[in-house]
């Protein structure tokens, strides 16, 4: 007994076994992470990041894949809080607060990110003839209207209003970072516009850590980076204007694109049966009446997208059209209100319809009548 | 060294016979040491591949995650839930939140529009239900989000 005793637990052998012991643990830390993360699907280059946070007034979700996603993902929070900060309509320390404050007195001097999204709202407000328009302040304030709830202005207090919204008011200078409003009472609503800028520098943001691939909601208004990770296309749905949240008429498939939809459906609210909803058309001071319910703008830069889908949607499905063919690199699928739906010429057989929007029509590309 | 292992079945008899500090002794790995190399190398397999079954598998079974002003205020597993359960969200708007074995949702808020109480139960992997003036949102994570056709939606 002794002797066995002897033979196994010898010097060599305890050495020997320590070494073994040794190569399995090694083996075991190596291994270890490999294993599981292949279990899990989380190498690097696949490492997804899914993060959701309440900004801007809205839901912003972001995606994003490689090994900087977590780092991108927060700076891009943080980016997008500077940018809220500034431009927004709730708080007295805000940019857009205060040259609406000083409207009709004097001029304010405002960051580069304000004074680039007035220059863009201003030139989408010449391109589409004032359907868009950032003066629109006044009637969204009149107007009031947040999902569920708002006010009905009566006539004469629209035809006072009127004469405020004009974007010739609004005077940039983009080399002395000023701006002014000429006339009191005037004031400047980015709601159309500034989400559309975060998502390009979201996109900006990502590209400088080095994703390649990444996806970001902003209420909405989606802006992809590159492809998916496994090389396909990203599928985006187009909300079906009259159900819930998350069915869509139809998908497109996008990279590297910004697909932005402007809707009746969004921020609404009903009375005497008759719907009043969030897009004002500038030109009458009444939710816009242009015969669509919803217009989809695909095309590189979000804050483009934004102001576009806004211009379309107010100006209607003939004018709407026209302006997007005349513009390089951009595209639309428009819905109007007898359930039909248009695309651009650069989407037909683009368009996948959802044959389960079964009130809906697919016509495909828009010839003019 | 490989090699002596097998060729050397005559010398471990012998070493069986107490004879030790016979020449067979410089063969360092013996029957026995095989025994211990395989059992040790076998639970290192194991330790490696049984940890990572059930971490695979604990995402695939859905939980719940519950956020308040982009915190992670609670994590439920929805399985282990066997009859109704309540509980409340104070903040800017009060909610309740009402969970069943595998399903949760809004039950009531008292916020202007209710949105989060129209989208229903939520049980599937990334069905998401939000509370924008609560700043409020319910998700399910789970590995397999069932995601639909696409990867996301515009609106």
């Amino acid at each position: 007994m002794a002797a066995k005793r002897g033979k196994y637990l010898s010097f060599k052998n305890i050495i020997f076994v320590f070494a073994v012991l040794s190569f399995a643990i090694m083996i075991f830390f190596i291994a270890k992470d490999n294993i599981t993360s292949g279990l899990n699907n989380e190498n690097a280059e696949n490492k997804v990041v899914k993060k959701q946070s309440f900004l801007m007034g809205t839901v912003i979700t972001q995606q994003v894949y490689g090994a900087n996603g977590e780092i991108a993902a927060d700076e891009v929070v943080r980016r997008l809080e500077e940018i809220e900060k500034r431009v927004t309509l709730n708080s007295a320390d805000s940019e857009i607060y205060m040259l609406n404050e000083m409207a009709g007195k004097g001029t304010v001097s405002l960051s580069k990110d304000t004074i680039y999204i007035l220059s863009v709202a201003k030139k989408y407000a010449e391109l589409s003839n004032g359907a868009f328009d950032p003066t629109v302040g006044p009637l969204v304030k009149a107007w009031g209207i947040s999902p569920g709830s708002g006010r009905i202005p009566g006539d004469e207090e629209i035809k006072s209003l009127l004469p405020l919204i004009d974007f010739n008011d609004l005077i940039i200078d983009e080399e002395k970072l000023t701006a002014r409003l000429e006339k009191a009472g005037q004031s400047v609503d980015l709601g159309g516009i500034a989400k559309g800028y975060a998502g390009d520098e979201a996109i900006r943001i990502y590209r400088e850590y080095g994703i390649e691939s990444a996806y970001i909601n902003l209420g909405g208004n989606v802006v992809t980076l590159g492809n998916k990770p496994d090389g396909s296309p990203w599928r985006i749905g187009v909300q079906n204007p009259r159900d819930i949240t998350g069915n869509y008429v139809g998908i497109i498939e996008v990279s590297n694109k910004t697909v932005v939809t402007s809707g009746d459906y969004e921020r609404y609210f009903e009375r005497d049966g008759k719907r009043y909803h969030h897009i004002i058309d500038p030109r009458t001071g009444y939710p816009s009446e242009s015969g669509l319910i919803s217009a989809t703008i695909v095309c590189d830069l979000s804050i483009d997208a934004d102001a576009l889908s806004t211009s379309v949607f107010v100006l209607g499905l003939e004018k709407g059209m026209e302006l997007v063919e005349k513009l390089e690199g951009v595209e639309a699928i428009l819905i109007t209100n007898d359930k039909n739906i248009y695309v651009s010429s650069g989407l037909e057989g683009k368009f996948n319809f959802n044959e389960k929007a079964t009130d809906f029509k697919y016509v495909g590309k828009y010839n003019r009548q | 060294m490989l090699g002596n292992i097998t060729g050397n079945k005559t010398a471990y008899k012998e070493d069986d016979d107490n004879k030790i500090n016979t020449e067979k002794d410089k063969y360092i790995i013996k029957k026995g040491d095989i025994y211990i190399i395989a059992a040790v190398l076998f639970l290192t397999l194991v330790s490696i591949i049984v940890p990572g079954i059930f971490s695979a598998g604990n995402n695939i079974r859905p939980k719940a995650v519950i956020i308040q002003d982009n915190k992670v205020i609670k994590e439920i597993n929805l399985e282990k839930i066997d009859k109704a359960e309540r509980f409340e969200i104070r903040g800017y708007y009060n909610i309740t939140v009402l969970m069943e074995q595998g399903r949760i949702r809004f039950e009531e808020a008292d916020c202007p529009d209710k949105l989060c109480v129209k989208t229903g139960w939520l049980s599937k992997p990334g069905d998401t239900a939000i509370c924008l003036p609560a700043r409020v949102i319910i998700k399910i994570e789970g590995e397999k989000e069932d995601n639909e056709d696409v990867d996301g939606v515009t609106y």
